[in-house]
């Protein structure tokens, strides 16, 4: 297989995203998990497989290697563990509607168990399927032929819940905002500016934009909410306790949501959502469903151990301090699961859910099987 | 000259001053230098107070901004190189000036009351402004900062004209500087008092200091450790002995200020030094935010005792005063950690204590402080890590403060503070008030009592909840 030219070419693909990764080339929750996608598509297109494990092998494979370029995009993993969901549910579906026995209602009670009927299900399948042909020795390419359209159309479900997830999350703005409120933002989240913007056509309200230093990104977020008619307040990160007194409603965008109901976001979060606690202020979070990773146990005390570029914080321009200051720049923030009160994800019937909750979102996306890739 | 052509800061950016200060800042004063720049800068001011009269009304206009911006288009292009306006006088020079402030105010339409079009707009922007100035009104107090008003109204001392003009650009800020500078500014007024003719030093020296200080007040608001000593010195005035010869008064008075100086900053700092530094031990990490005058005096002086720590530095647009900080002890060769201030929870676990200063300390044991000091406070007190306020007792105000608030002052936002990273292009960094986007630069945040362990004053080490005690403390010297 590896010797295959085609797969060959997959595996550059593969190569080249991995570089960009590590390179920090390709950063951001979306556009990683963007780029996974297509890089996915590209390798499944182009892969030989005769069974759904090696299919499954060479899915992992990949994902493995973008994850290792880049353990901290955890979207990156989270589209792999997605498309792995939808093969093996494809796969189920195609072997036989037994799979189905496993029942989709979910309660506490077989919640817990989840995943574990599947495997079962899943291997006793392999003899008995009609139209899927696993190690087919006549015609090594007849499981790949059947499966792979199926799979194909499950990478471009994955892209194009991408391409909608912000719109999705926004529906239920018009819900969650009122008149007349203060919200507060911190730096740049295409989500919550989606978000926002939604909500402006029903409601007018007025929103601080905590810069978010050393990024600066809530320029482009105030420059963007203020062209758009919202009334915007562009405030530095340090007049966040000064301002929260007044605001009605924090609404802040995450990089990844753990299994615990935490989640990392861009720095300064942490002191908002902290700030907002202190006030008692609601904290909202908006993210697309990509952005749930099957992980818990990743936080530090330094933040999510990620660096920037420090010269964003002390530039050469202060020629003498450089090389005799320790300079911090770490990209995120871990924000604990009790500081946040509500999820709001791209399902609008299930998808607003408070931290505690957050593992079952998760159980339901990925497989169990998968979390370690 | 180039300082002027930049339309594109808000209308409060000193940028007509600039010239007029220009001589009064760089030279010693010498006796005539100052009152030129004084007459020069009442033309420009009065310009000045025009535009931001103007720009005031701009800045509440809401959509008619396109539409009426047709018209002043034209005047507006060539507008960006007149800089020269201070030498043209009269009506001739209003309608670049005007257009200026135009853009300034993010090209929303203009009340040109020269032009018929435009009082239609103004019609129309009073109607917008009705609707868009929502979310205007709850911040609407923190715009109260007069930001260049520099009529010398009286009879100013050129010195005070010249602290003014400092204190307007942030040039000497800081509590503890504002109020040394004051004071050492004071003596001065007071040497070059002369009691007019059937007056007496006690009474008329206070209206002639009444001048100055509303003078310094309208450059920026006053600092309650000036108001303190400003409280003190009328104390001092009132109660000079009439029979006194007016050289022995006046001499009298500034030895009361120099005591005043020495007693309650300079002398207090050293007890506050010795007192903090004991809290320092060898090992610790020490965070604190922005600068400290009295907090740069701990540091180094524990350093230099023998302590050995390591500092971790936070800081914060819209000032970044901890660069200087950080420069004084990286010089003193103490170990440091910078960091801005969203980087916070990610250093606050290892820190060991946390040591601020403060702009001034209430009754109620809040403490006033650089913006950002509360977040700090917070994040440490919630990591059980004690926070320790350095604070001389005359920044002790009787007032109560219960939010942030309420009563604040705004850095100007223009690109002297920006202090942006180079990596990103200016361009997308500096950004100026537009339609529907103002900017909000807060100097100042209260720091609850819950969030802070204990203040180190003069008078000792006290809980915030004692800090009601210290007028009593001081026998009510304050």
């Amino acid at each position: 297989m590896a010797t295959d030219p085609q797969a060959a070419a997959g595996q550059r693909t593969v190569e080249a995203l991995a570089a960009k990764l590590r390179r920090r080339q390709v950063v951001g929750s979306r556009e990683s998990a963007l780029e996974t996608a297509l890089v996915l598509r590209q390798v499944v297109s182009k892969a030989r497989f005769q069974n759904i494990n090696q299919l499954v092998e060479i899915i992992r494979s990949v994902g493995r290697k973008l994850i290792e370029a880049q353990p901290k995009e955890h979207t990156v993993g989270n589209t792999v563990r997605r498309l792995l969901h939808h093969v093996r549910e494809e796969y189920d579906n195609a072997s036989k509607g037994e799979a189905t026995t496993s029942a989709n209602e979910f309660s506490i009670a077989n919640f817990v168990l989840q995943g574990q009927p599947r495997r079962q299900v899943a291997e006793k399948e392999a003899e008995s399927t009609l139209v899927l042909k696993e190690d087919d020795s006549d015609d090594p390419d007849s499981f790949s032929r059947t499966l792979k359209p199926v799979v194909m159309e499950a990478i471009q479900d994955i892209l194009d819940d991408l391409e909608t997830v912000y719109d999705n999350i926004a529906k239920s703005a018009r819900d969650h905002i009122h008149s007349d409120e203060i919200i507060l933002t911190v730096g740049r989240s295409k989500t919550v500016e989606t978000y926002l913007k939604s909500a402006a056509h029903y409601h007018k309200f007025t929103i601080i934009v905590a810069e978010s230093g050393p990024s600066y990104g809530g320029h482009d977020m105030a420059r963007s909410l203020s062209s758009a008619g919202i009334s915007t307040f562009l405030v530095p990160d340090s007049s966040i306790y000064a301002l929260m007194s007044r605001v009605s409603k924090v609404i802040l965008g995450a990089h990844a949501i753990l299994t615990n109901g935490g989640m990392f976001a861009i720095t300064g979060t942490l002191l908002a959502a902290t700030a907002a606690r202190a006030h008692s202020t609601p904290i909202m979070v908006c993210a697309g469903q990509f952005k749930l990773t099957p992980l818990w146990n990743l936080y530090h005390e330094y933040g999510a151990l990620d660096f920037a570029d420090p010269s964003g914080v002390l530039g050469f321009e202060e020629g003498d301090l450089v090389d005799k200051v320790d300079v911090v720049n770490p990209y995120y923030d871990f924000v604990r699961p009790d500081l946040v009160d509500v999820y709001v994800t791209n399902e609008y019937a299930s998808g607003i859910i408070p931290p505690p909750s957050m593992y079952r979102l998760i159980k339901e996306s990925y497989d169990d099987e998968d979390n370690e890739l | 000259m180039s300082s002027n052509s930049q339309p594109q800061h808000k209308p409060r950016t000193p940028s007509l001053l600039l010239q007029a200060n220009g001589p009064s800042q760089n030279d010693p004063p010498p006796t005539g230098a100052p009152t030129k720049s004084q007459k020069q800068m009442t033309k420009a001011e009065r310009r000045e107070v025009q535009e931001r009269q103007r720009a005031a009304k701009a800045a509440k206009v809401t959509a008619s901004g396109p539409q009426s911006g047709g018209p002043l288009a034209k005047p507006q292009h060539p507008s960006s190189s007149t800089s020269s306006q201070p030498k043209k006088t009269g009506r001739g020079s209003e309608s670049p000036v005007q257009s200026r402030a135009s853009t300034a105010a993010g090209s929303s339409g203009l009340p040109n009351k020269s032009t018929k079009e435009s009082k239609a707009a103004a019609a129309t922007a009073e109607e917008d402004a009705a609707v868009r100035s929502r979310g205007l009104r709850i911040f609407s107090h923190f715009a109260l900062q007069k930001p260049t008003g520099h009529i010398a109204k009286g009879n100013v001392h050129p010195a005070i004209v010249r602290l003014g003009l400092m204190f307007a650009e942030f040039k000497i800020c800081g509590a503890n500087a504002r109020c040394i500078a004051t004071l050492s500014v004071f003596k001065r007024v007071i040497q070059d008092y002369t009691t007019p003719p059937n007056n007496t030093l006690s009474r008329h020296l206070m209206t002639h200091l009444s001048v100055q200080i509303s003078h310094l007040v309208s450059a920026r608001p006053m600092s309650v450790t000036m108001g303190n000593a400003i409280r003190q010195l009328k104390m001092e005035i009132s109660g000079s002995d009439i029979d006194l010869p007016e050289q022995d008064a006046k001499d009298a008075l500034c030895g009361k200020i120099d005591n005043y100086i020495r007693d309650r900053i300079i002398i207090a700092d050293q007890v506050i030094q010795e007192t903090a530094m004991r809290k320092i031990h060898d090992g610790d990490v020490v965070l604190t935010y922005a600068r400290s005058s009295v907090v740069q005096k701990v540091l180094l002086e524990a350093w230099a005792g023998g302590t050995r720590f390591s500092v971790i530095v936070v800081d914060s647009r819209p000032m970044l005063e901890g660069k200087r900080l950080l420069s004084a002890l990286v010089s003193a060769a103490i170990p440091c950690t910078y960091l801005l201030l969203p980087a916070l929870g990610s250093v606050i676990s290892e820190v060991s204590i946390v040591l601020i200063g403060a702009h001034s300390i209430h009754s109620n044991g809040a403490v006033f402080s650089r913006a950002g000091t509360a977040l700090v406070a917070m994040m440490a007190k919630q990591h059980a890590i004690p926070v320790v306020v350095c604070c001389e007792t005359y920044k002790f105000s009787e007032g109560v403060r219960l939010d942030s608030f309420t009563k604040n002052e705004l850095a100007p936002s223009g690109d002297s503070f920006s202090c942006f990273p180079r990596n990103r292009s200016p361009a997308s960094l500096i950004i100026q008030n537009q339609l529907n986007l103002e900017i909000l630069n807060p100097l100042y945040d209260l720091t609850p009592p819950c969030s802070i362990t204990a203040v180190v004053t003069e008078a000792g080490v006290i809980p915030p909840d004692s800090i009601s005690s210290i007028p009593l403390a001081l026998g009510r010297s304050v």
